[in-house]
């Protein structure tokens, strides 16, 4: 009995269930996606409205929803295999993160508990990883985009979710 | 007489100030040596007690609006009055029936002190902030108008950093705001009886005095506002009818009256002030009573429109159902105060209380005229 109880719990450790990071933070519905005449609007409101977000956690608050919706806009349009447009939006999403963190620095320094900050961070990177893991199976490593009247470029896809996953890997 | 009825007046207020503090909250810990948790754990007792201090408010202000009508009283004794009334309620504790002062605290913090957007961040995300442990509703991002929180800069900064300080400057702020809408009261009407009416009226007086609203800035501005307009103004005037609306938004509504005012000065044509008063009143009165939709109706709402309602003594339903008003709103508070929940029969209770009064007043006014 004490052998099979053992042998039990070795197969348990040896074939652990394979699971995603997984996170309770909640992305954004997809917004409008570029090519709409709202879309231009909805970037000029954006920019806007980063002076809206004031103070080191407005700021925080400003640069985690920019980096959140510019990541779930990319998944979008992977989704419907718009590559280059997914492909920028990646990097928008990227582009926004070292703001995040800035903000929380500058938030220690001028004394504000930023524990709380901390956690609602984390728990979204471990969503983005989620949602960039899925990306990475479901989008091609790499992607040929030919425009009209020019040369093509190669995306380099595989390439670019992988540094953003680092990215938030890498939140202390 | 009149030296014993003020005599009277000022002792019952400064009991009625000493019984403000059996309301402190536990978690005020900056006033944790006047916290006797007497209000929580006497329930009854303490419902009887402020129904009878509201019952006495009314006989004092009954005996106010007598002493105007009779002309026994002038305006240097009234000013006396109101001085020896706002000196004694200021030491009250403010959160007696509402925590919105504290509000008030965190939100300007939220800007001034911590530097961030009260539209955006909520206080509650200031871990550790002494001030979370009794806001109410610091779960909140900011509830008024940007001219109120840039208002609050100056309580707040006089506050130097003390809580204590600053809890007591917000009520000079409001105590301030009180008086120069007395004023205005004064300009508008110059007579005593609406003076009386509006000045002394006992939910005018807990929900500034006591509890410090900022709703009385908010209708300081619009009678800021009408005033300049009747000294055709209309800059000025348009200027503070924005900045009232940026208090607290319900002054929104009066945008149609205070546009037919505008339009009769450019046509250089009469005003019939007391029109504008009385559409005032109701359209306040309708926001009042459409306050439902975003929370729920507080109390202090009713300054809203018996601000305006005073203002024309002779509308005798708008003046009796104002007062009826005044007095069945401020025994809203006793469901909770008795009952200590705001769930089961206190809301249902809260509504008949707050209603029923001004509704048979209205009745009785209305068969009256009829017959």
């Amino acid at each position: 009995m004490a052998f099979r109880i053992f042998f039990i719990i070795i197969l348990f450790l040896l074939f652990p269930q394979v699971s995603l990071a997984q996170s309770n933070y909640v992305l954004p519905y997809p917004s409008g996606m570029p090519g709409s005449l709202s879309y231009k609007f909805h970037l000029l409101y954006e920019n806007a409205s980063r002076y809206w977000y004031f103070g080191d956690f407005g700021q925080f608050d400003y640069n985690l929803k920019m980096t959140d919706k510019y990541l779930v806009e990319a998944k979008t349009l992977f989704e419907y295999k718009q590559y280059l447009l997914g492909y920028k939006a990646l990097k928008k999403s990227d582009f926004y993160f070292p703001n995040i963190l800035f903000s929380l620095a500058k938030a220690k320094n001028n004394n504000k508990d930023i524990s709380q900050k901390k956690i609602i961070l984390k728990q979204a990177m471990l969503k983005h990883i989620e949602t960039l893991e899925r990306m990475e199976v479901d989008t091609p490593d790499t992607f040929n985009w030919q425009p009209e009247k020019a040369l093509p470029t190669t995306l380099d896809i595989k390439t670019t979710i992988e540094r953003a996953i680092n990215i938030r890997k890498n939140v202390p | 007489m009149k030296k014993l009825i003020i005599l009277l007046y000022s002792a019952f207020l400064f009991l009625f100030t000493i019984f403000s503090y059996l309301f402190v909250d536990p978690n005020l810990s900056y006033l944790k040596d006047f916290y006797s948790g007497f209000a929580f754990s006497n329930r009854l007792l303490t419902t009887i007690s402020y129904t009878t201090a509201i019952l006495i408010f009314f006989i004092f202000y009954g005996i106010f609006i007598y002493l105007g009508v009779k002309k026994k009283i002038n305006l240097k004794e009234i000013f006396v009055l109101l001085s020896i009334t706002a000196a004694i309620l200021f030491f009250s504790y403010p959160a007696m029936l509402s925590y919105d002062i504290f509000n008030y605290i965190a939100t300007s913090k939220v800007l001034f002190f911590y530097q961030e957007n009260p539209y955006v961040v909520m206080p509650i995300e200031f871990v550790g902030d002494p001030l979370l442990a009794f806001t109410h509703a610091a779960n909140k991002i900011a509830l008024y108008g940007p001219f109120w929180i840039l208002l609050t800069g100056m309580p707040y900064l006089l506050g130097f950093g003390n809580f204590i300080v600053t809890l007591f400057s917000f009520k000079l702020f409001i105590v301030i705001f009180y008086f120069l809408t007395v004023f205005l009261v004064w300009k508008l009407s110059k007579k005593i009886i609406p003076l009386i009416l509006f000045a002394l009226n006992p939910l005018v007086i807990i929900e500034t005095l006591v509890s410090g609203h900022n709703d009385i800035v908010m209708i300081f501005l619009v009678l800021l506002s009408f005033f300049l307009l009747a000294k055709k103004k209309i800059f000025l005037g348009t200027i503070f009818f924005i900045l009232s609306i940026l208090i607290k938004y319900s002054t929104i509504l009066l945008i149609p009256v205070f546009l037919y005012v505008v339009w009769r000065l450019i046509k250089n044509k009469g005003i019939d002030w007391e029109k504008v008063y009385f559409s005032s009143s109701l359209l306040m009165l309708v926001a009042f009573l459409l306050s439902p939709i975003r929370e729920e109706i507080y109390p202090w709402y009713a300054i809203w429109f018996i601000s305006f309602s005073f203002l024309v003594p002779n509308k005798k339903i708008l003046l009796y159902t104002s007062i009826a008003f005044s007095f069945s709103l401020l025994l809203r508070y006793v469901p909770y105060m008795f009952t200590g929940t705001y769930m089961g029969q206190t809301p249902f209770m809260k509504e008949i209380i707050s209603f029923i009064p001004p509704a048979l007043v209205f009745l009785y006014y209305v068969i009256k005229k009829k017959i």
